[in-house]
């Protein structure tokens, strides 16, 4: 099972120090984390999965009462969308899809080097 | 306007009464501004104790307290100040300097990264590393640590936006902090459980003290017929003497309160965390009893205990609206009402012990009896603290101050230096262990130079007691690091500072020596001989139930 926490933050140096510290200080592994610009100018978008559903929802509130963050959700399975970097012995590939979709590719494929990532909106 | 004049500029418009601080390389600037600030400036002789100082002046006053630390070394002597008062959600702003932005990485001298070491201690925290933030950076420090759940905020201030010049326009913009969402939607739900329950029982946390609802919560405990109790952070939000008052809970709580807090159907905390200090092992906690959670902090909810049904808002505002919701309503005087007085009665042993050597719980019981009645008690940390906490006297005038979550050593003498900066008027006295005061005492310094006349009433065992408890109880009398082998002379320290200080040794002088030492003009210590084998019980052990508890000298279960 995977939970997707997905955030609107201030676009300032420091902001990912404070997040992933909440994470580490509540022993909450996280799994993937995509960081990137977004439709707001000074904000930016920060999506985390994490592997227990559980620590997800007990973290959120704390993410909430950040000053830096101005939105805190857990996205519903239905939005999740995996994307992943592969390379074997034909070049690079790169591929979205549903994350059994790609958790079936790679293990089909075995690319020699990936990176799989969780996004949502 | 340069911009360590931005800094004393916005903090006299908050109306900052005093910074507690110490100078050093990156701060000159702003010293430079201090020479003709409006506000008062404390020179402490630790940056630890200037952040205990401005903590003990937010807990006397309710306003933030405001530090100020060089950079390196300055701002990590900070560091346990801060995070005492984010464990306790006390308001300061935290200002430290740093090198300069160009220098920022370069391990230049002094350099610490400060923001990253304030970062999970803090409420939120800012760098400054573009001159123009800095007004808005004061503006919302102030506002951070003042709204919704109080709390530290830190500031690092490189040396170079100290000299820079800041338009002043950017000091009129405004920087709203919202209030957090209140949330009484359950308030139904709430007032439906209270009103049909059997047993119910308020438990009063750090965060009714906050909000200073003492009187709503006795007038909601009237109407409900439930017995209040209280803890730590929570002692004196009540009066003690009130018929329904059971006092302090928890490891080395009042039995009374103990078996109320976990015999209830129905338990309301207000402004509490529910700390592991309270529930003792917390899968044993409140099994079957149905909790209400009231907490101006949503993230506090299904934190340590889950399930309940929770109202989010501050304690005054929510005890209010359960009064409006009860009132109407038909309480049932259940039996409970006489478990109460039954709990209440078998709960006042005599511990107005006489003869030598001195037991610690006589000097509380002098000290609940002469100490003038809106005193202001602050305590270190160990054996002193918890003697202080169970029979310590509280009438709803009188202050608690101590450092609960954190459990600080060394909080309570700094505190006490910055409720008498809050509260000239009143007497503070700090209750403290030798162990503790070792930590802090060159603060006699600060508290002569700049006439801050505190009372130092100083429980002396030659121990670091309370782990010379455990040591004890727990390890086989194997002690280890505990003993302080009686140096040095207290008096004579307290002398050489120019404090005032006396040795008491026989419990008949424990009378004439509070008394004079609340008169004193002088800080004023109390050097009290207490009987070293005599330890702060009755004890619940750690992870234990309450059917564990070492009882001591209490009587409780016997009449139970």
């Amino acid at each position: 099972m995977v939970a997707v926490i997905s955030m609107l933050v201030e676009d300032e140096p420091g902001v990912m120090q404070r997040i992933m510290g909440e994470f580490t200080r509540k022993r909450i592994n996280v799994e993937t984390i995509v960081v990137g610009k977004c439709e707001r100018p000074d904000k930016a978008r920060i999506v985390l999965s994490v592997t227990e559903p559980a620590k997800a929802e007990a973290v959120l509130e704390h993410l909430k009462s950040m000053q830096e963050i101005v939105e805190a959700e857990i996205v519903d399975e239905s939005r999740h969308e995996a994307y992943a970097l592969m390379l074997n012995g034909h070049g690079e590939a790169r591929m979205t899809g549903s994350i059994e979709e790609i958790a079936d590719v790679i293990e089909k494929t075995k690319p020699q080097k990936y990176i799989r990532t969780i996004s949502a909106l | 306007m340069k911009g360590s004049r931005v800094v004393v500029e916005l903090l006299e418009r908050q109306e900052v009464e005093v910074a507690f601080g110490i100078p050093g390389g990156v701060l000159l600037p702003l010293y430079d501004e201090l020479v003709t600030a409006k506000f008062r400036h404390i020179l402490t002789r630790h940056e630890q104790c200037a952040a205990h100082m401005a903590d003990g002046y937010a807990r006397a006053s309710r306003k933030p307290g405001v530090c100020i630390a060089t950079s390196g070394p300055g701002a990590t002597n900070l560091v346990t100040g801060v995070a005492t008062a984010f464990m306790d959600s006390s308001p300061l702003v935290a200002i430290t300097g740093q090198v300069a932005t160009g220098m920022l990485g370069a391990d230049a001298f002094q350099e610490a990264d400060s923001f990253g070491i304030m970062m999970p201690i803090t409420k939120h925290n800012f760098r400054v590393t573009e001159a123009k933030q800095l007004p808005k950076v004061i503006k919302r420090a102030f506002g951070i640590a003042t709204t919704g759940r109080f709390g530290p905020v830190h500031i690092d201030i490189p040396s170079d936006v100290f000299v820079a010049d800041i338009p002043e326009k950017e000091l009129e913009r405004d920087y709203p902090t919202p209030p957090p969402r209140r949330n009484l939607s359950k308030l139904l739900d709430a007032v439906k459980l209270l009103e049909s329950a059997e047993r119910p029982t308020i438990l009063v946390g750090g965060g009714a003290q906050w909000s200073s609802a003492g009187p709503e919560i006795l007038k909601l405990a009237e109407i409900l017929m439930a017995p209040v109790v209280t803890t730590l952070m929570g002692k004196g939000v009540v009066p003690d003497a009130h018929p329904l008052v059971l006092g302090v809970v928890g490891m080395h709580g009042r039995q009374g309160a103990n078996y109320a807090l976990h015999n209830c159907d129905v338990l309301l905390g207000i402004g509490t965390r529910f700390s592991d200090r309270v529930t003792g092992k917390v899968s044993e906690f409140a099994k079957t009893t149905k909790i209400i959670h009231v907490d101006i902090d949503a993230s506090e909810i299904d934190k340590n205990v889950k399930g309940h049904i929770a109202l989010i808002g501050d304690a005054w505002t929510a005890t209010n609206a359960l009064i409006s919701g009860l009132q109407s309503r038909s309480i049932k005087q259940s039996e409970w009402k006489n478990r109460i007085k039954e709990l209440k009665a078998a709960c006042t042993c005599d511990f107005d012990i006489s003869g030598e050597p001195i037991k610690p719980q006589k000097v509380i019981k002098e000290l609940s009896r002469y100490l003038p009645e809106d005193a202001i008690i602050t305590t270190e940390v160990g054996q002193n603290q918890m003697w202080c906490s169970h029979f310590l006297e509280m009438n709803g005038k009188r202050q608690f101050i101590t450092s609960g979550g954190l459990g600080t050593m060394g909080f309570g003498f700094p505190a006490a230096l910055g409720a008498k900066v809050a509260k000239p008027d009143k007497a503070v006295v700090d209750v403290a262990g030798d162990g503790s005061l070792q930590m802090v005492s060159h603060e006699f310094a600060t508290s002569i130079q700049d006439d801050i006349p505190v009372v130092v009433c100083l429980m002396n065992n030659g121990w670091l007691g309370m782990v010379k408890q455990w040591q004890k109880l727990f390890y086989e009398k194997r002690y280890k690091a505990t003993t302080l082998g009686n140096v040095p002379d207290f008096v004579k320290l307290a002398q050489a500072y120019g404090a005032d200080a006396i040795k008491i040794e026989k419990a008949s002088e424990l009378k004439e020596g509070i008394k004079r030492a609340v008169k004193s003009d002088v800080a004023f210590l109390l050097d009290i001989a207490i009987d070293p084998e005599e330890d702060i019980l009755p004890m619940i052990p750690p992870g234990k139930k309450t059917s564990d508890t070492i009882y001591g000298r209490c009587k409780f279960k016997c009449s139970i």
